[in-house]
């Protein structure tokens, strides 16, 4: 650290004691909120999440297969709420790999780290889209024939990806380039398996599921079919995604009218 | 007598005497008491008691290799689940049970034991270890077994404490504070028994520690003897770290050693140098980091090293079991130690020099152009870690990480669970402070874990060449047990567990238990039978033959 690290603890613990009072008021801390919020306050969380946290939770806080702890840079599971990812950190989760942290750490530390937890999110109310969600709606289930694959809020199909809550873990960015880019960074659940089973058929469908011995996939009728591997005849992944390629399909408003409309698709507030 | 009672039984046939046969049959059962005290002896010779599982890799010198063959290739699709033992703590169970005289010993998350019987799980007693709430752990609540001498049990703790555990009945014998918990130390391994000494390791590698390896008396919990996998200043090697990097170098020794009682040398391998993934206040080859060390059984004194990756910036810990063998390596009879490291290469070395024999990549890399003469990696340059991210192989976790590898007797070959894949380091700049994480950077992977290849590999140990392999999909982080029935048992990350054959790698039988195998098979006898056993998930799984 470029600083002394000894004066910064105490300067923090200060901070401490006072953010310890205002969660001991009538009021609690959610209606207080973060008051370590600045961009300091968000490269010191980054800091100390890196050395801290990263070991399971990912470089990029995108969680890590072999521990097991999960992706933080999308909704959380566990925690709605600043006072939630708070409490998280602090307290742990019990009968789990996820530990408090150390009690001596200064409360205000604590809200650093979720500051920029926070960060790695953001308020889609900022974001400016040239796009119209309602004339995207129209395309969506209209010229767009997404509907016929994608489901939003119960409706639509089954032949891509639930979309009804797309707005809360992709950017307008990447939206796009889902629409225009489809065959690049395919998730495994949608990748294209073909496979010829024990009765010499062979079937396409969407990769639900495989291991080292079996491989359930979903066919296009949304057929489902599951297949031991040492009974199966061949089996090959597809590169190709089903998604079409809308650059040429639609015009460039009609793209940003579709990225503002899933951009839209979000958890329904209470 | 069975054929007199079957006579009986066909001449007369009445109800009474039926009642009497059955009686006879059963005072016919001869029981005797389950457990018998572990003389370092039956240690010693722990292969020719095949029934029993005596320490954390079957025998001394750590081969897996199981000499029960009732359940073979010719019967394997017989095998059906025989109980279940679920640990009520919920985390990740790494345990290697013990098996003594038809009592096993499970270890649980976070730091506790319990005793069960063999032939169905049911509970003798438990050990639950109190521990503080300031525990610096690295990767997990993770115990990985116990060690038994005697009637006593010897176990690692979170806290960093070896503990004497009466293994009749789970009383407290004695607690040893092994190092300061707080300052980033911890303990997850088995310890391993050494004549009347035990033998244990450390963790702490990712918070700035000085390693070491101990060993206690076994009686009494004294240190015997300590030796630092850090030279100090005035010793051999210290001069590999600049400045006073050595204080806080870590190289840890979080997995278990192996023993070999003809040359009296205990070997076991070295963690990372800290920090982690920046070099640059520790310059040097930073020993005896990411090495093979053999100790004098004795005293500790570090009789020779091997030194698998000098000034490591990519987090490969040497943190894998050794294991030892006699095989023919060009023509001649050779005492060799096999190793498959986290940095992708496979090592085979003569253990009573340390001399480099035979080494190849076992899994994909990137990071070296090759071995020279003496076993040293010839360095692609430009790979450390820089601030932007670098993409080098293999991944942090290594072309196969702590995971116990097996060697089977009747095959000749080493077989390890190898992992292709790849990462983008980082390099940060830290500075130590005690009790915190000390590792200067970290990773990312740009691909989902579907994408990577994963398998088990058989090693032909003479050549380092790759015999077989059978994939694995996602990754797995399983252990690996050989038996003189042909087999080769394993699990994977998708829950299952399954047997292959030793010889051809051919898939002959598996399960799906549900949860990621993070711990490797053990195989005993109970009651005349022999079982095979796994955790999953929470709860170790016993299988045997169907009745």
């Amino acid at each position: 650290m470029g600083f002394n690290s000894k004066y910064y603890w105490k300067g923090l613990l200060a901070c401490g004691v006072l953010s310890l009072s205002l969660a001991n008021l009538s009021t609690n801390a959610e209606d207080a909120g973060n008051l370590f919020n600045t961009p300091y306050d968000v490269n010191q969380g980054e800091r100390y999440f890196e050395r801290q946290c990263s070991r399971c939770h990912g470089f990029d806080a995108k969680g890590n297969d072999e521990t097991g702890a999960p992706d933080i840079t999308g909704r959380l599971s566990r925690a709605s709420t600043n006072v939630g990812v708070f409490n998280i950190i602090r307290e742990g989760i019990p009968n789990t790999a996820m530990l408090p942290v150390d009690s001596a750490l200064p409360d205000a530390q604590v809200w650093q780290l979720v500051s920029y937890i926070e960060s790695l999110r953001y308020d889609p109310s900022t974001v400016e889209l040239a796009g119209n969600a309602n004339v995207g709606n129209t395309l969506f289930s209209g010229k767009g024939e997404c509907a016929d694959c994608h489901m939003v809020k119960g409706q639509g199909g089954r032949l891509g990806p639930d979309l009804s809550r797309v707005g809360e873990n992709a950017t307008p960015t990447e939206l796009m380039s889902s629409m225009t880019d489809p065959h690049n960074d395919v998730a495994p659940r949608w990748w294209t398996i073909s496979v010829t089973g024990p009765d010499g058929v062979a079937r396409n469908g969407f990769r639900m599921g495989e291991d080292s011995f079996s491989l359930r996939i979903m066919d296009n009728d949304a057929n489902l079919w599951s297949f031991r591997k040492n009974q199966i005849q061949s089996y090959e992944r597809i590169d190709q995604s089903t998604m079409p390629n809308y650059d040429q399909l639609l015009s460039e408003s009609e793209l940003d009218d579709l990225v503002a409309y899933l951009f839209s698709l979000r958890r329904e507030e209470n | 007598m069975k054929r007199v009672l079957l006579t009986l039984n066909i001449l007369l046939t009445t109800t009474f005497l039926g009642q009497l046969t059955a009686q006879e049959q059963q005072f016919e059962t001869v029981m005797t008491p389950a457990f018998s005290p572990i003389s370092w002896e039956r240690l010693v010779n722990a292969d020719q008691e095949p029934e029993n599982w005596l320490m954390y890799s079957g025998t001394l010198d750590s081969q897996r290799y199981s000499l029960l063959d009732e359940i073979n290739v010719d019967n394997i699709d017989q095998l059906e689940m025989k109980w279940a033992y679920q640990i009520p703590v919920i985390d990740r169970a790494e345990t290697v049970p013990l098996v003594v005289d038809g009592i096993m010993f499970i270890t649980e998350a976070p730091s506790n034991v319990v005793a069960v019987d063999a032939a169905t799980g049911r509970q003798y007693w438990r050990y639950d270890h109190e521990l503080p709430d300031d525990l610096r752990i690295c990767c997990g609540r993770n115990n990985r077994g116990v060690a038994i001498l005697g009637e006593t049990l010897f176990m690692s703790t979170l806290d960093a404490h070896l503990v004497a555990i009466d293994a009749r009945t789970g009383n407290l014998l004695w607690d040893a504070e092994v190092a300061e918990h707080s300052s980033g130390y911890s303990k997850t391994a088995a310890p391993m028994i050494v004549k009347d000494k035990v033998v244990t390791g450390i963790a702490g590698g990712e918070f700035g520690i000085r390693g070491f390896i101990d060993a206690y008396d076994a009686a009494t919990g004294e240190l015997a003897w300590r030796a630092y996998t850090i030279p100090g200043p005035g010793e051999f090697g210290n001069d590999t770290w600049s400045g006073d990097s050595w204080k806080t170098g870590g190289s840890a020794t979080w997995i278990t050693g192996a023993y070999d009682p003809d040359l009296n040398l205990v070997y076991w391998g070295t963690g990372n140098p800290g920090p982690d993934w920046n070099g640059d206040a520790r310059l040097g080859d930073n020993l005896y980091s990411d090495s093979a060390l053999a100790l004098n059984g004795d005293t500790g004194e570090i009789e020779w090293y091997f030194q698998f990756t000098p000034h490591d910036v990519h987090d490969w810990d040497a943190i894998q079991v050794p294991i030892l063998a006699d095989i023919e390596f060009q023509g001649q009879e050779r005492k060799v130690m096999m190793w498959a490291n986290r940095n992708a290469f496979f090592y085979t070395i003569d253990r009573a020099t340390g001399e480099f024999l035979m080494g190849k990549p076992f899994a994909t890399q990137t990071w070296a152009e090759g071995l020279d003469v003496n076993g040293a990696p010839i360095r692609v340059p430009g790979l450390f870690p820089t601030y932007e991210g670098i993409m080098v192989s293999p991944p942090i976790t290594g072309g196969t990480n702590w995971y116990s590898p097996g060697y089977s007797q009747q095959t000749g070959l080493f077989y390890v669970t190898s992992f292709d894949g790849e990462q983008i380091y980082f390099k940060r700049d830290e500075e130590y402070e005690e009790g915190e994480r000390f590792t200067g950077g970290g990773g990312r992977y740009d691909q989902p874990m579907d994408a990577f290849h994963s398998s088990i590999r058989a090693i032909d140990p003479a050549t380092a060449e790759i015999q077989w392999e059978f994939p694995i999909m996602p990754r797995s982080s399983a252990g690996i047990t050989t038996t003189a029935g042909g087999l080769v048992f394993t699990g994977s990350a998708d829950g299952y567990f399954f047997a292959l054959n030793a010889e051809t790698g051919e898939e002959l039988w598996n399960i799906s238990l549900g949860r990621r195998v993070h711990s490797a098979p053990i195989t005993f006898e109970a009651e005349g039978k022999q079982y095979v056993s796994i955790a999953s998930g929470n709860v170790v799984y016993t299988f045997g033959l169907r009745d």
